[in-house]
């Protein structure tokens, strides 16, 4: 039933708990999606309330999945486990610049995996976009996992911007990350 | 050179009849430098700016000296998860720099808008990192300085680093120094 297609490159995960890949999210994951994007604890600091029917889970992998400009599923040994994405401006001005946005499902937390799949889909996105100078994620000041995460990753922290948008009816301060296509991992 | 009588500075919604004055500041590319704006280059667009962007514009303001208008500030609401924001910005005419004008300007703003945009309680203003001259003017306004954005966007063709700055509705605005 697995159609065999171009894969991105592999990484493994340093703590030896599975080979971790990016590949396209489809319709056909839509079980896999669910244990992630249908977990309250997953979806905490995310914009999405958590997915309770199979149909919105599909309604959104075909809505803004499939078409989406960079998404990926983060895969264990082939399973999907999580998500990557990085937007694209359509006006000149702001095609510089993209957004980061991940989720993993909570049974894959601590194992260093968002770190690994974080950093591979940041370099397929400033390879396979050469107009990508920054790629930027807005984070929310208590949401410290998802900061380690990008330091790990060689993000730079720019600042805390007050106030910055509202969360599920709460307004909320974030901090602000970037990292260049220029920037080189120390 | 005279300093100007800061009390004399007001602002309205725009008129037509701004349109020549309009054009004196947004006609001026040492104005527009740093502006996204390009340079209005004749009277009919000044008319049509004022008609299509300015009248309709959620938060834009004349900014006058007396009856003169040489100026404006802009403030753009976001919407939906973003609508607790709002980005500001300004220009003054160039004989009007370094006399606080801009300054009142905005401690004016920030006076009014949170009135008139209830949902907003950040504004935000994105300056070059090569802009002193704004940067100053932010800061005497009562801005909080954010953190400087790198390669965060293009401004006529070339790519910048970006200074952020902030100020919430429950910040204090700063007396005026005169």
């Amino acid at each position: 039933m697995e159609e065999q297609e171009q894969q991105s490159p592999r990484t493994s995960s340093g703590s030896g708990s599975g080979v971790i890949s990016l590949r396209s999210l489809k319709l056909s994951d839509v079980d896999d999606f669910m244990a992630w994007a249908g977990d309250p604890d997953v979806a905490h600091f995310c914009r999405f309330e958590p997915y309770t029917s199979r149909e919105a889970a599909l309604a959104y992998i075909a809505g803004t999945v499939l078409p989406h400009p960079y998404f990926r599923a983060i895969c264990v040994d082939g399973r999907p486990v999580g998500q990557v994405s990085v937007t694209r401006n359509e006006s000149l001005a702001d095609a510089c610049r993209g957004e980061l946005g991940y989720a993993l499902a909570s049974g894959y937390w601590g194992r260093g995996i968002a770190t690994e799949a974080v950093r591979a889909a940041v370099a397929e996105a400033f390879s396979a976009r050469p107009e990508l100078e920054r790629v930027e994620a807005i984070v929310d000041v208590e949401n410290k996992a998802s900061q380690r995460v990008l330091e790990k990753d060689g993000f730079r922290r720019e600042g805390v911007l007050r106030k910055y948008q509202v969360l599920k009816g709460r307004t909320r301060d974030v901090v602000v990350f970037s990292r260049l296509s220029t920037d080189v991992d120390s | 050179m005279e300093g100007v009588d800061l009390s004399a500075v007001s602002l309205r919604p725009f008129r037509i009849s701004d349109a020549d004055d309009f054009l004196s500041f947004a006609g001026d590319d040492q104005v527009t430098r740093f502006m996204r704006w390009n340079t209005l280059a004749s009277r009919e667009e000044a008319l049509a700016t004022i008609r299509d962007v300015c009248m309709p514009h959620p938060w834009r303001r004349a900014v006058c000296v007396g009856d003169r208008c040489v100026g404006f500030v802009s403030i753009w609401p976001g919407s939906g998860d973003d609508r607790c924001r709002a980005d500001i910005g300004y220009g003054v005419a160039r004989e009007w720099w370094g006399k606080g004008v801009a300054t009142r300007a905005l401690r004016m703003t920030l006076s009014q808008v949170f009135g008139d945009l209830p949902d907003v309680l950040r504004i935000q203003a994105f300056v070059g990192a090569d802009n002193k001259a704004s940067q100053r003017v932010l800061e005497k306004a009562g801005f909080t300085r954010d953190g400087l954005l790198r390669k965060y966007a293009y401004l006529k063709g070339t790519l910048q680093d970006l200074y952020l700055y902030s100020f919430l509705s429950t910040d204090v605005v700063p007396a005026a120094a005169d």
